[in-house]
């Protein structure tokens, strides 16, 4: 049996937090998790130490990437076989753990991430600019790091003990997902999809404002662009 | 150049020396950085001693007015410095980062601790 960790970043989600770990505690109680707390303003904090949930308290805030990463490390020093990023606002559907886990039990891949464009299982599928955005994402991956992945910006993935050290070495910041997905490529990481159900946020705000989108679209093709190319740098050395 | 305007802007690199060396001293400034600023006190007091200091470097390396070399160099090294303060704060905030996580993490750790042996 693998020992599985699901990490739960969480910022401002005193509402949603106790729901998540409820959930997770029904659909597995073999399942361990750890909530991340990103330095919260609301009683987030408050309302996992009187839950008694299991989790790590950031001393202040780093942001989506920091306190993901901080995930993958408490997952490297207990010796995890596979972590499982999951969101603590209700958005990721908790019965696809083990549909998103089996190609990694079964060394397969290595990395796996869920994603609401494969198939129509998904309910949510965000908005029409942002599909747009996710495409352009996609493309860019696709053209520059020759890897082909429908939904880039999904935070609901998994990962082997090859990805924890990995992630636990090195993570990137702001906008992680995508960028994380090249540094995976350049270090030989397999990484397959498997369609997921995502539903509309029950409450908070996506870390993607609206008005921040044409930054975060230059920011993250830029952060891929420079990735790729010390990737076939690193090729032509070996 | 006047005596007077020599004076004066010798009193006042003096007085800037002073400062960044004073705060060298009571560990406000990295040495490191301040080479750099005591190096550009040197230089102007040497370019306000020696006459023509600038003027015969400017037409030596062929600029038409003396200010425009004064100008080209100061950008260009102030541009180099800006560049430099950015890789700086970047690292800076990598190692926060990483500070924040590690402490995060033995914290609660600890007070797990605290809480078994309360039990």
């Amino acid at each position: 049996m693998n020992k599985i960790l699901i990490i739960i970043p969480a910022y401002n989600e005193s509402k949603n937090i106790v729901d998540v770990c409820n959930s997770i505690k029904n659909y597995d109680k073999d399942l361990d998790y750890i909530v991340i707390n990103d330095g919260s303003t609301d009683d987030t904090l408050k309302v996992c130490k009187e839950n008694k949930l299991n989790y790590i308290n950031l001393i202040s805030n780093l942001g989506i990437g920091g306190a993901v990463q901080t995930g993958y490390k408490y997952a490297y020093e207990k010796d995890y076989d596979i972590a499982i990023q999951f969101d603590g606002d209700g958005q990721h559907d908790i019965n696809y753990i083990k549909e998103i886990c089996r190609k990694i039990q079964k060394n397969e891949v290595d990395f796996c991430i869920g994603s609401r464009f494969i198939d129509s299982t998904s309910s949510f599928k965000s908005t029409f600019l942002r599909r747009v955005g996710i495409k352009i994402i996609a493309s860019i991956l696709k053209i520059f790091c020759n890897v082909k992945v429908t939904d880039p910006t999904s935070g609901f993935r998994a990962g082997n003990k090859k990805v924890i050290e990995l992630f636990s070495k090195c993570y990137p910041t702001d906008y992680p997902e995508p960028e994380s997905i090249v540094f995976l490529v350049n270090h030989g990481i397999i990484i397959s999809e498997v369609p997921v159900n995502m539903n509309e946020r029950q409450s908070g705000k996506s870390s993607i404002y609206a008005w921040k989108s044409i930054y975060y679209m230059i920011r993250v093709s830029l952060a891929i662009v420079i990735d790729s190319i010390t990737l076939s740098k690193s090729r032509g050395d070996k | 150049m006047s005596e007077t305007l020599k004076i004066l802007l010798i009193a006042i690199t003096l007085i800037y020396l002073f400062i960044i060396i004073r705060a060298v001293k009571k560990r406000k400034m990295h040495i490191n950085y301040s080479i750099f600023w005591i190096f550009t006190g040197v230089i102007l007091i040497i370019s306000v001693l020696i006459p023509n200091f600038i003027e015969n470097i400017s037409d030596f390396l062929g600029f038409e007015k003396a200010s425009n070399m004064v100008f080209c160099i100061a950008i260009f090294i102030l541009f180099y410095l800006v560049l430099s303060l950015t890789s700086i704060v970047s690292k800076q905030y990598q190692q926060i980062v990483k500070l924040i996580q590690e402490v995060s993490m033995l914290k609660s750790d600890f007070n797990k601790e605290d809480k078994n042996e309360n039990k």
